[in-house]
């Protein structure tokens, strides 16, 4: 099972990393939309945990183009976010993301959460 | 945990990083640059900055970070305008972050009621542009700081039944009508998943109620042509752990919770709008199976039974999302259960992982050191071989020749490479000054602009640990004693704003370093007063400008009048250039009455490989560090004295310096006769100047310093130690020391 997950945040990606590959999950890193749209076009995986707040590329954007490319319109995304305004959450749900995740986030719940969006 | 430990320094990392990224925007913004990407980076800084703070439950860090978000988020929106008051607000905040994230990486505890002016301020604007809504100070905390629980949110209506906790003996058995709409297909939410999950809360019967297939021509993959009727059986299902599974398609479908207790069934009807319309489907659905889900994974491999069902109408191309997903479920064991997911892949949980596509990778700076070490040494027996050559073996074997020509070539390369590793650019010891200066300004009442050039100038990431000390001491010197107040400014016609300019630029093999700034110059007839009342000149030496601004870095010189807060603490500027002569640089000063002054710094690119002067004394190899040396003197050509005290001197050009024999001093005999040893005249601090008489002078060549505290243990008048190319351990002499312990010696 692999992991794309998309954050500007080195300490997210490393906490995310070490949660993940725990959990047995294969993770690979991206510090923004652009690169992990990039990624995806070369690499296949399971599910992607993207940011919203990224430089070059925001996670708004990275969910409105993966669901653009015909590729990965069944791609489980699930947004990674301290928002909690409610309002994020709903543009990211508006371009295509699947569910979310709130930060901080609890390690165990992190891996419950993605079991409820892949098989 | 170490786990943690090691989340942290990221953290802490990343948080440099961002408060200069911040430093550096709202400088940009200061100047009048509103760029909308600029703001975005400071909110994402300061947003990132809150992101980890709150991973590691640093609340202070948090709270005040996050009044701060909301602040930037307003002017982001154009909500609050960005005033000058909101920037210098702003910008004495980064501070205030800093601070925080200092306390919470050292762990220090600051004032309970630090920041709290800055945040109420923040909290004002920002409540003055949504007045009338709740206090955005408290509201949004909360939120914040609830710990991650999936719940339910955004109800259209309140459960009547929420408050009702289901029996915890006895089953409670629940219909759930579940209709999803299309866009709960383009989110790539899988109905097969929701039912997994509810089946994991007990005994569950799933009745799809199927719509007629469209011909294929005119099947949308992302159509709806299934809903499901479920029944649950269940010692634990609430209204609400049933709508938390449904809790990622609230408002992506439309569903129906209905609660049964014993023989009389309590209906509670949800979104019932969308139902009658499939109630007439499930009619018509003419083909009508039922399967059993319960909590256990295999058991959904029954879903294959509905797939068959669907085999006819599916879409071959299409892979159309809703069928295709389920269909997926039978080839698919044991997926469903958090237990099984570990060994659903083992081979993919290979510890390390592969962060793949990264731009950089992080390395411990022991390894790089390592490698730096060994190419130093590959560097230097390299060049030994090279010397070995004489013309007799250059005839002999050319090809060898021709090979070592190219490993030199290629070991230069290696060496330049390694290095580029560990430069690293100078911002991150300029980046520290705007804040310094800052506060400096405020203190005295000045007014002083900081301009900083080539700070992406790159330098041995050794050398910039050393130079942040110097540095500080060098801008707080010119801010503080070299920029005049405002209104001595304006009288002597210059601009009220006073401005030091910090530059860097590579320049051959060197870094240089520039403090310039625009204010009063030095007072040389002060100086010089100073200098001659402390005995550091004498009554009647004759000085040229340049000498006498360089007197500045002599030691203890001080020439504040009243020792300042800020430059004084009794430390002067000789504490610069002994700092900086330990990294093998050099300090100079020039100085323009009424206009300013310049200082100059002058580094070596790395302190990995030093340029030495291999020396012999008593049989045995010494190093003595070319940067200072002054000139060498065969003995025979020597102008020794002696001092009445019995000490020895040596009188270059009209100056008496001490002598002292290595030999002696390392209480080794030799048997070299006097005439033809030599005399390495040496320059320590303070351009004071020490005379080392050593047996023979073999030449210059480079070594790689090794630590003698880390190898074996301190001695004074030695600074280290090396591998020379034959394998000889080279002692490194230690200037400085040994003129201070002249000094002791003579005093005492």
């Amino acid at each position: 099972m692999r992991v794309l997950t998309v954050d500007d945040s080195r300490t997210i990606l490393a906490m995310l990393h070490h949660t993940l590959t725990n959990a047995g999950f294969e993770v690979l890193q991206a510090e923004n939309g652009q690169v992990g749209l990039d990624m995806l076009g070369r690499e296949d995986v399971d599910v992607v945990i993207t940011d919203i707040n990224m430089p070059v590329m925001d996670g708004i954007e990275f969910i409105k183009q993966v669901r653009a490319t015909g590729k990965h319109q069944s791609l489980p995304i699930l947004i990674l976010t301290t928002e909690t305004s409610q309002d994020k959450r709903d543009q990211g749900r508006a371009a295509g993301g699947t569910g979310w995740i709130v930060k901080p986030f609890d390690p165990e719940k992190l891996i419950s959460v993605i079991n409820k969006v892949v098989h | 945990m170490s786990d943690l430990d090691e989340f942290k320094a990221t953290y802490f990392d990343e948080c440099s990083e961002l408060l200069l990224e911040l430093e550096e925007q709202f400088s940009a913004i200061q100047e009048g640059d509103r760029d909308s990407e600029r703001l975005n980076a400071v909110f994402r800084a300061i947003h990132s900055i809150k992101g980890g703070g709150g991973a590691f439950g640093f609340d202070g860090l948090v709270k005040f970070a996050h009044s701060f978000e909301t602040l930037l988020d307003y002017v982001r929106d154009g909500k609050v305008e960005l005033s000058e008051d909101v920037i210098v607000l702003c910008i004495r905040s980064i501070d205030i972050v800093a601070d925080f994230v200092g306390a919470a990486r050292t762990g220090d505890a600051l004032a309970a009621s630090y920041g709290a002016v800055e945040k109420a301020q923040f909290d004002a604007l920002a409540r003055g542009q949504s007045a009338g809504a709740a206090s955005t100070d408290d509201e949004p905390m909360d939120d914040f700081d609830i710990d991650f629980t999936p719940v339910a949110v955004n109800l259209e209506r309140e459960l009547p039944m929420a408050s009702t906790a289901p029996a915890t003996d006895g089953m409670t058995r629940w219909t759930i009508g579940f209709t999803p709409f299309p866009t709960l297909y383009e989110r790539a939410n899988d109905p097969l998943l929701l039912f997994r999950e509810l089946g994991m809360l007990g005994t569950m019967t799933v009745t799809p109620r199927l719509k007629p297939m469209p011909k294929l021509a005119d099947f949308d993959p992302f159509g709806v042509y299934c809903a499901w009727d479920i029944e649950l059986v269940s010692d634990r299902a609430s209204a609400d752990t049933i709508r938390e599974v449904f809790e990622f398609v609230d408002g992506d479908c439309a569903i129906t919770i209905e609660m049964h207790e014993g023989s009389a069934p309590a209906a509670i009807a949800l979104d019932d709008d969308d139902l009658p319309s499939f109630a007439a489907l499930a009619e018509m659905a003419k083909a009508e199976r039922k399967f059993i889900a319960t909590g256990d994974a295999d058991d959904m491999g029954a879903g294959a039974d509905l797939s068959a069902l669907l085999d006819d109408t599916k879409a071959e191309a299409a892979a159309p999302a809703p069928l295709h997903l389920v269909a997926e479920a039978a080839p698919a064991p044991a997926t469903a259960a958090n237990r099984d997911r570990s060994t659903d892949a083992p081979e993919d949980s290979a510890s390390s992982g592969r962060p793949v596509g990264m731009q950089s990778i992080r390395v411990d700076l022991d390894k790089v050191d390592r490698v730096v070490n060994m190419v130093g040494e590959l560097v230097i027996t390299q060049s030994m071989l090279t010397q070995q050559m004489d013309d007799a073996i250059r005839d002999r074997y050319q090809e060898l020749v021709r090979g070592i020509e190219v490993l030199a070539q290629t070991t230069r390369g290696l060496q330049d490479a390694v290095m580029a590793i560990r430069a690293q650019p100078v911002k991150s010891v300029f980046s520290r000054m705007p804040r310094l200066v800052r506060e400096l300004a405020s203190k005295t009442g000045k007014k002083i602009k900081l301009e900083t050039i080539g700070e992406n100038t790159e330098i041995d990431k050794t050398v910039i640990e050393q130079l942040s000390d110097p540095l500080t001491h060098m801008v707080r010197n010119s801010a503080d004693h070299g920029i005049e107040s405002p209104e001595k400014r304006v009288s002597r016609g210059k601009p009220e704003v006073g401005t030091v300019r910090l530059s860097a630029e590579q320049a051959g093999g060197n870094i240089l370093i520039i403090v310039e700034d625009d204010g009063g110059g030095i007072n040389r007839d002060r100086v010089l007063e100073i200098a001659r009342e402390r005995g550091v000149v004498g009554p009647d030496q004759q000085m040229t400008d340049e000498q006498i601004d360089n007197l500045i870095f002599a030691p203890g010189f001080s020439t504040a009048s009243e020792v300042s807060d800020i430059s004084g603490r009794g430390v002067g500027m000789d504490v610069v250039l002994s700092n900086i002569k330990k990294i093998g640089g050099s300090v100079h000063v020039r100085s323009w009455t009424g206009k300013g002054t310049r200082m100059t710094l002058r580094l070596p690119l790395t302190l990995a490989v030093l340029d030495v002067m291999l020396v012999k004394v008593a049989g045995s190899p010494y190093v003595i560090p070319l940067s200072s040396i002054v000139e060498t003197i065969q003995n025979s050509r020597a102008d020794f004295g002696h001092m009445p005290s019995g000490g020895k001197v040596l009188q270059v050009r009209g100056e008496y310096v001490q002598v002292v024999d290595l030999a002696t001093r390392f209480e080794m005999t030799t048997d070299q006769a006097e005439d033809s040893r030599f005399v390495v005249l040496c320059e320590a601090e303070g351009n004071s100047k020490i005379a080392l008489v050593v047996d023979d002078i073999i030449g210059q060549q480079q070594v790689v310093i090794k630590s003698l505290e880390e190898n074996f243990e301190r001695i004074d008048g030695i600074a280290g130690g090396t591998i020379l190319g034959d394998g000889n351990v080279a002692l490194i002499v230690d200037v400085q020391s040994l003129k201070s312990g002249t000094a002791h010696q003579t005093a005492a």
